[in-house]
């Protein structure tokens, strides 16, 4: 009996909880949070569970691996489409942190949206509703099963955006979430018919994985294939340029961004890439792309956070930012690989930085939620000093910032600098990476300077608003306990590093042994007799002490930019987002409502015109037709000879009677 | 024996005037009195050609007597419907009749 063959029960449970809270909800746990705590209770077996099955799967003890099962489902024209479960390490570690930051954050939501009354039975119901479908995706044993739970997931995302549905801002956001992703989604639709094709109607991963060589269509085929499955990624990730999405996701509770726009579902864009990397490699120029559009995503996201006044949003274009740091790892890793095929860091830089991201910034994001239920804003200017007031969450979220930032040996160093050497060292294979890694230096620096501009505006400095400084407390022990388990991770989760975690979490790919250093020794020498490591402490440390400076001394204030021209103008520009969700309304407004507009005349005038033509000819000629009715017997009688003699005259010339 | 061709032709006239005088004439009367005109021209086809049939054979002379009886009962049921029109709206015009009309 391996805990592995009851992973089936993972992701059914938190369905459960919500059938039953959403349909019951009000009824049966009004006097118990509308559910909340049997949304808790399932989320914590399920976590139980994960964590059982990861630690089975990654030390090795369940045989081969990797467990894998399946039932049929759907026999369709011969082609036949499977049910079932694939765990391999990839997928525990993705286990971990979807039902372990879940957990977290159904508690953290007692505490968060008390005061929200019957409409806590919607949030509870939805967010199970959530985990169970994103636990579904992480164990999908094929691409149609995931893509299911993959558009489940954005349904997920679309109505938890929209839970204040009765704000206009929060209902267009939810909007703009949906449909952008969903032009993602259509891409991975794309990507998903042409593996079905050229594998013959398999979509197993099982199969593809070990059958890589049995494409039929050659290569420009795949290479177009796993381009649109990084489309998918593109859309549910929010790289550029589908990036505009997130930001507005924002308008939802701070928990469901923790949950959903920070630590899981905008991580599965990342795992269908991981997930598809034995395919990915085939294709090395998908992987560069993939690496260029992260390489990129991470500096443009990083730079619009920089001056935004808002908590949160500077906590999503930062979110944005990682997440290109993961394409970039992956991208990195795979093109390397795709060259000489042996073991490189990016895989693993990748799901490393994906781990660690997701206990740090649902820290980050709940913190942003403590100070938020304190003050009632999130604008940053309205806050400050509130370190007396919040002293344990200014204490974990600063270990958060110090861990986002990059400062040794907080979790966020480890991964970061995997990923920047992973895109140094595919320069080896093509010059761009070392372009990329330059992007994701200056973005190391950046991260550390918003990070800690957020902090010092927050908590230091003097209140700037006095009623909302009065009124700030500290939040309730239901909130600041879940803050405490992920500070903790936020600091020691690089430290799977030293357990051996680059030589667990390996792409099932042929030739890839690790030879990474071994011991924690070997891998601390590894990393500190590497230029590349000072590199990116002095950047990160560089970008804190500016941010102290300005927003803590104050002895260089932002003004010095701001009184230049260019400067205001780049200020304004990073604050309209690059013009980005101006051009989506130019788009939205001018384009497409004016293409509507052209349609909808050739719509009323052409085609309508032509119906009513012919309506109009036949209504006119029955006017003048129905004129010979007269009613006159004698008319009729003289139609009858008319008719008759003619029959006769055309009988005698015609048919021949004569 | 009178040639065919002058039976055919007596019917023929009679045919003709029937059917001018259904077509032009306003009295409702003297219209029903021309489709007994053309008729009987008919019946004077049928007689004819039954008469210079061979083998002789009484088929059209047969055909003829149901005709007639026929056309007695025509003309039961059109007097019946003129004497109603009289009735009712005091006229038998035919120009004067045109209900049935858009």
């Amino acid at each position: 009996m391996y805990w592995s063959e009851l992973a089936w029960i993972v992701p059914i449970l938190p369905l459960i909880a919500f059938v039953l809270i959403g349909f019951l909800g009000n009824k049966l746990f009004k006097k118990i949070e509308n559910g909340g705590y049997l949304a808790i209770g399932m989320a914590a077996i399920s976590c139980f569970l994960s964590l059982m099955i990861a630690y089975e799967i990654l030390t090795g003890s369940y045989p081969g691996g990797v467990y894998k099962t399946s039932f049929e489902w759907l026999v369709v024209d011969g082609f036949t489409f499977n049910m079932g479960i694939y765990i391999d390490t990839l997928t525990a570690v993705m286990l971990i942190v979807v039902s372990f930051v879940a957990t977290l954050v159904v508690i953290y939501s007692i505490g968060y949206m008390h005061e929200e009354g019957e409409r806590k039975r919607r949030y509870y119901a939805v967010i199970s509703l959530f985990i169970g479908v994103m636990l579904g995706l992480v164990l999908a044993s094929n691409y149609l099963q995931m893509f299911i739970f993959w558009e489940l997931v954005g349904l997920c995302s679309y109505l938890l955006i929209g839970f204040w549905n009765t704000k206009p801002s929060a209902a267009s956001a939810a909007k703009k979430a949906f449909l952008v992703t969903r032009i993602g989604d259509i891409m991975f639709m794309l990507g998903l018919f042409i593996l079905f094709v050229g594998f013959g109607g398999n979509l197993d991963f099982d199969y593809i994985f070990n059958n890589v060589d049995a494409f039929v269509g050659g290569n420009e085929l795949l290479t177009l294939g796993t381009f649109f499955i990084f489309g998918g990624a593109i859309g549910k990730s929010a790289q550029f340029p589908l990036h505009d999405w997130l930001p507005d996701a924002m308008e939802g509770p701070t928990t469901v961004s923790a949950l959903i726009h920070a630590a899981t579902m905008v991580k599965a864009g990342v795992y269908l890439v991981a997930r598809s990397y034995p395919i990915m490699v085939e294709t090395p120029e998908t992987m560069l792309i993939v690496a260029i559009i992260g390489g990129f995503t991470a500096l443009f996201a990083a730079s619009m956070a920089l001056n935004n006044p808002n908590i949160k949003r500077v906590l999503a274009y930062s979110t944005i930012s990682q997440l290109g740091y993961m394409f970039l790892a992956l991208g990195a890793g795979g093109y390397l690989y795709a060259h000489t095929a042996e073991f490189n860091v990016g895989f693993t830089a990748g799901m490393f930085h994906l781990m660690n991201h997701a206990f740090f910034k649902a820290l980050l994001f709940l913190s942003a939620g403590a100070v938020i239920h304190a003050v009632h804003t999130e604008d940053m200017r309205l806050m400050g000093g509130l370190s007396n007031k919040l002293k344990i969450t200014s204490f974990v979220m600063l270990i958060g910032c110090i861990s986002i930032a990059g400062i040794p040996p907080f979790s966020g160093f480890w991964s970061k600098d995997l990923v920047l050497e992973a895109a140094f060292e595919a320069g080896e294979a093509n010059g761009i990476f070392y372009l990329l890694y330059a992007m994701g230096l200056i973005t190391a620096f950046m991260t550390a300077f918003y990070m800690f501009r957020l902090w010092f505006m927050t908590f230091k400095g003097e209140p700037r608003d006095h009623h909302a400084y009065e009124h700030a407390h500290e939040a309730p022990k239901v909130m600041w306990v879940p803050l405490a388990i992920l500070a903790a991770l936020a600091f020691g989760s690089g430290f799977a590093l030293f357990m051996g975690f680059e030589t667990t979490v390996l792409p099932p790919l042929p030739h890839f042994e690790p030879h990474g250093a071994e011991g924690v020794i070997g891998i601390l020498e590894a990393f500190f007799t590497n230029w590349m490591t000072y590199a990116s402490i002095i950047a990160a440390v560089l970008g804190i002490f500016l941010a102290y400076v300005m927003y803590y001394k104050k002895t260089v204030s932002a003004d010095i930019i701001l009184n230049t021209s260019a400067g205001k103008k780049m200020y304004d520009l990073l604050l309209a987002r690059y013009g980005f969700t101006a051009g989506y309304d130019i788009i939205g407004l001018k384009v497409v409502y004016g293409f509507s507009r052209l349609v909808d005349w050739f719509d009323r005038k052409v085609i309508d015109g032509i119906v009513n033509l012919f309506a109009t000819i036949a209504v006119k000629g029955s006017n003048v037709m129905r004129r010979g009715q007269t009613g006159l017997v004698q008319t009729y009688a003289a139609m009858i000879v008319l008719g008759v003699s003619l029959i006769v005259i055309l009988l005698f010339y015609f048919g021949g009677l004569i | 024996m009178i040639a065919l061709e002058y039976f055919l032709g007596l019917s023929a006239i009679l045919f003709i005037i029937g059917a001018i005088g259904v077509l032009t004439k306003k009295n409702a009367i003297v219209v029903l009195m021309c489709v007994e005109l053309m008729l009987n021209a008919a019946n004077i086809n049928f007689v004819a050609f039954s008469a210079f049939s061979t083998p002789v054979n009484m088929n059209g002379e047969v055909f003829a007597l149901i005709s007639i009886a026929i056309a007695a009962a025509e003309v039961a049921v059109g007097l019946a419907i003129i004497m109603n029109m009289y009735k009712t709206r005091d006229t038998i015009s035919l120009d004067d009749i045109n209900l049935l009309r858009w």
